[in-house]
């Protein structure tokens, strides 16, 4: 059975344009997934659809097979979130916060509780205003994970932290996994935490699943073609070809991603195009995301 | 042994893991017999994922280079110390490849790349020659 399931999900916001737009993806146990996508790709709103805070108009959620909005109280108790613009009661203790939490969830494990705050050197009688940003999210860090999750759901979690702090949240997500197997979607705009920590990546674009594949995929078996202006090449043209997701026009050339390795694609396009000039590269992840994400020039 | 990893790079991290530890058998650094950091305790050391650290792993077992036996931990087998010299110029194709294609955007011949070969190997000789 997969953790979590979203089935041709779909939501708009009051006279606004659709903010997911069939939107289809499944996670088996196990498996780290990144999702990346630009501000407003829908990524925070399809986690927040996955804990059950807002409800999908098409389609259907599944956490361990079980309706969200429907049964919150058994998700929730499985479930470990942290999102960014969490909110933490300003003037409790984090300890009254851990108490809170350990009276919440049956499968607490205080040795899990302990180690991380000694980890991150959390001040547990400190209330919650005095805490930096950073501290702030290691104690939402703490509390979603103590209970030993079957599943982690982070909207970026990683966002407003210093390299320090990120590299510490890294470095404990991946003490988590080796130690718990727990699985993980987590939305993020750092192409480095997302090839460090994720061996799978969904790109929403436009309310779509634009690729959903595994992460050594995309450096292997990707490639942007850069085509010169001369000649007839064109926008059109290019997206029409099996095998495009995208293409931007730049002042220096045509910039294409492929979903085929180089080879193929400067063969391709010299087939179907008779285009002999176009330099294909394999493509760094950062790269791939700023051609597919980045605005026409 | 020691594993550097850089992410953002077009070569994926578990190739990179794959690569150092073929260099290091060819280099001599890794022996027959010789342990390999457990799986987990690379993943925390490298802070990338343990699936990533498997799948590099699984590779190299898959190449017969590497061993697990289980409670005790990876080896480099036997067989990795004969490695045969095919392999090992096969292994050098992507950067003969890209090194070929930046010869070409410069109008550097295929002939003159090659002499570039030869002097680089003369003048690391008379390197190491003057140092011993």
């Amino acid at each position: 059975m997969n953790i979590i399931d979203f089935e041709n999900i779909h939501r708009a916001y009051h006279r606004g344009a659709d903010v997911l737009n069939g939107v289809t993806i499944s996670i088996e146990a196990g498996r780290v997934v990144g999702l990346v996508g630009k501000n407003g790709a829908g990524k925070t709103t399809l986690l927040r659809i996955a804990m059950g805070m807002l409800e999908a108009q098409q389609g259907a959620v599944r956490l361990f097979g079980l309706d969200p909005r429907r049964e919150p109280l058994e998700v929730k108790r499985r479930v470990g979130f942290v999102s960014e613009d969490q909110i933490l009661p300003p003037f409790m203790k984090v300890e009254q916060i851990l108490d809170l939490h350990r009276g919440l969830f049956p499968t607490w494990d205080e040795s899990v509780a302990q180690d991380l705050i000694v980890r991150f050197g959390i001040p547990v009688r400190t209330k919650v205003k005095a805490l930096s940003k950073g501290q702030a999210r290691q104690v939402a860090l703490l509390c979603a994970v103590a209970h030993k999750p079957e599943l982690l759901l982070l909207d970026e979690p990683a966002a407003g932290l210093d390299p320090a702090a990120r590299r510490e949240f890294l470095e404990t997500s991946i003490q988590l996994l080796n130690q718990l197997g727990t699985t993980i979607l987590f939305s993020s705009h750092y192409m480095s935490d997302v090839e460090r920590l994720a061996d799978r990546i969904v790109m929403l674009h436009e309310g779509r699943v634009l690729i959903d594949s595994e992460l050594d995929e995309i450096q292997e078996h990707y490639c942007l073609a850069l085509v010169p202006h001369n000649g007839d090449a064109s926008r059109a043209k290019l997206v029409s070809l099996d095998g495009c997701l995208g293409v931007r026009e730049r002042s220096d050339a045509l910039h294409a991603v492929f979903n085929l390795e180089p080879e193929s694609t400067a063969r391709l396009l010299e087939a179907e195009l008779g285009i002999t000039d176009s330099l294909c590269n394999r493509i760094a992840l950062e790269d791939m995301f700023v051609e597919l994400a980045g605005g026409q020039q | 042994m020691q594993f550097v990893i850089i992410p953002g790079s077009e070569l994926p991290i578990y190739r990179q893991i794959m690569r150092q530890v073929t260099d290091a058998l060819s280099g001599g650094r890794l022996r027959p017999g010789d342990k390999l950091t457990s799986q987990r305790e690379l993943a925390e050391q490298l802070v990338v994922s343990p699936l990533t650290v498997k799948k590099a792993y699984d590779e190299l077992e898959r190449e017969g280079l590497i061993t697990t036996e289980r409670g005790r931990g990876t080896f480099v087998t036997a067989a990795a110390a004969a490695t045969d010299p095919r392999q090992q110029k096969e292994r050098l194709r992507p950067e003969v490849r890209q090194l070929l294609s930046r010869a070409r955007l410069s109008g550097v011949t295929v002939e003159a790349l090659a002499k570039l070969l030869v002097e680089e190997e003369q003048h690391w000789n008379t390197e190491r020659d003057a140092q011993s």
